[in-house]
């Protein structure tokens, strides 16, 4: 089989804690550009005026892209079936949603999306009768060219029932080329990283990296999650190097997008310290994240 | 650009009536969280300033220089734009003192994963996030 060769990009989530505070969207480009990341994963939120941003705002953001050489990859959108007050949306309300969010996706040039789909427990277990929605909203991807994928976030794991006997059943079922899996690297955490001993996650139950390769086909975007990097470019909690050598051995081509979630995102606005902690640590983090991604990818 | 805390000190201060007599006060209020808000799935609770408390339903809500009650934002389809500061107005004859209040704000929102959805509204919930819902903030008030 011939190599893959992944995307190497970051999520400007990762910036949220400053974006609006001391960074603007160019600033967070710019430092983007910095890593010698590729390509990004934007949240429906961080486009103004969501979701009808004014053709001034369009043309800012491609002048962006442009300027600092990055490719659009995922966009972050939500399936929120329980907005208002009273029963869940319909699936006519929810279709609507869902084609509103693909045009936006496709103007701005993604192709994949973060799907988002309501959960009734930590687990993620969607909220059932989810199959209809999303299946009435395939010819609309279709149309717009973009992917659905469900996030697979710890404690979510590749095994965990639902994956293979919903999500999975439902890629075979429709034979659908538009929804699959971000699988978030959260997945194969073995242990909790420096800062987030205190967070109550199991780690007795995880993903294997091997488990991966039959998700792979279905997966066009995925975040290379972590929570903290240490001075020597490294992740010591999840087996990052096994995961990407499994993914470049079996061809797969998509977009790893790096995704900080430390622990500052919880402290950062408790103090003038913590938030002036906040504006160095968090840049400087996915600045060492990019570097380990580059070892391990080798551009 | 905000400031880095929930409870904006700046746009803190007494408001006018045409007579210009004061008639309350008003702060802004950005949440701490990664993402925008549909008004629908925002839950707001009492105002409190140096322990006096001002119900949520006497709350006036400016957005977009349009004026709601707590109830109407129920109903009210429009995005909450990430960072974008929500007014919060206060009725209360005579206003502030000026000086230093501390000043706190009840705000949930009916998150719609990673937990269960809000089956059932009640009409006294805050929400069903799992993120802090009291914020709070000493400001100084000068007009």
């Amino acid at each position: 089989m011939e190599k893959g060769h992944p995307q190497r990009g970051i999520s400007v989530y990762s910036y949220e804690v400053l974006l609006g505070k001391t960074m603007t969207l160019e600033d967070v480009f710019l430092e983007m550009y910095d890593t010698g990341a590729t390509c990004f994963e934007l949240l429906t939120s961080y486009i103004d005026n969501y979701p009808n941003p004014s053709p001034a705002w369009v043309d800012k953001y491609w002048r962006l892209c442009e300027k600092y050489q990055l490719q659009p990859a995922e966009l972050g959108h939500w399936a929120e079936n329980h907005l208002h007050r009273g029963p869940a949306a319909s699936d006519e309300e929810m279709v609507a949603l869902l084609k509103r969010d693909f045009e936006l996706a496709h103007l701005l040039g993604f192709k994949s999306l973060r799907t988002k789909i309501t959960c009734v427990n930590d687990l993620c277990d969607p909220e059932p009768g989810w199959q209809s929605y999303i299946e009435k909203a395939l010819p609309y991807a279709e149309k717009y060219d973009v992917r659905m994928q469900n996030e697979v976030h710890g404690p979510t794991t590749l095994h965990t029932p639902h994956i293979r006997d919903e999500y999975l059943e439902f890629i075979h079922r429709t034979g659908t080329k538009h929804f699959g899996f971000n699988i978030d690297f959260g997945t194969f955490q073995t242990k909790p990283a420096k800062g987030m001993e205190w967070m109550p996650m199991g780690f007795g139950d995880v993903t294997k990296p091997e488990e991966i390769v039959e998700f792979l086909p279905y997966s066009w975007t995925c975040h290379t999650k972590f929570t903290n990097m240490d001075e020597n470019f490294d992740e010591t909690t999840i087996p990052y190097r096994d995961v990407i050598r499994l993914m470049i051995d079996n061809g797969w081509s998509g977009n790893l997008v790096s995704e900080y979630e430390g622990p500052v995102r919880f402290t950062a606005e408790r103090s003038y310290e913590n938030f002036g902690f906040a504006m160095q640590e968090i840049p400087e983090q996915v600045r060492r994240h990019q570097i380990m991604m580059r070892n391990l990818l080798g551009y | 650009m905000v400031e880095f805390q929930s409870i904006q000190q700046r746009g803190f201060h007494n408001t006018y009536a045409p007579d210009g007599s004061i008639n309350g006060f008003e702060f802004r209020f950005v949440p701490i969280y990664y993402k925008g808000y549909w008004f629908t799935q925002c839950r707001f609770g009492n105002v409190t300033v140096d322990g006096e408390v001002f119900d949520r339903d006497s709350l006036i809500f400016e957005y977009d220089g349009l004026e709601y009650s707590r109830e109407e934002l129920f109903d009210l389809n429009k995005y909450w734009q990430f960072r974008e500061p929500l007014i919060i107005k206060v009725r209360k004859e005579g206003g502030l003192s000026i000086g230093y209040h501390e000043v706190a704000l009840q705000f949930g929102w009916v998150m719609n994963y990673n937990g269960g959805p809000e089956l059932e509204f009640d009409g006294s919930g805050l929400g069903n996030t799992i993120f802090p819902k009291d914020h709070s903030r000493r400001m100084l008030l000068c007009r």
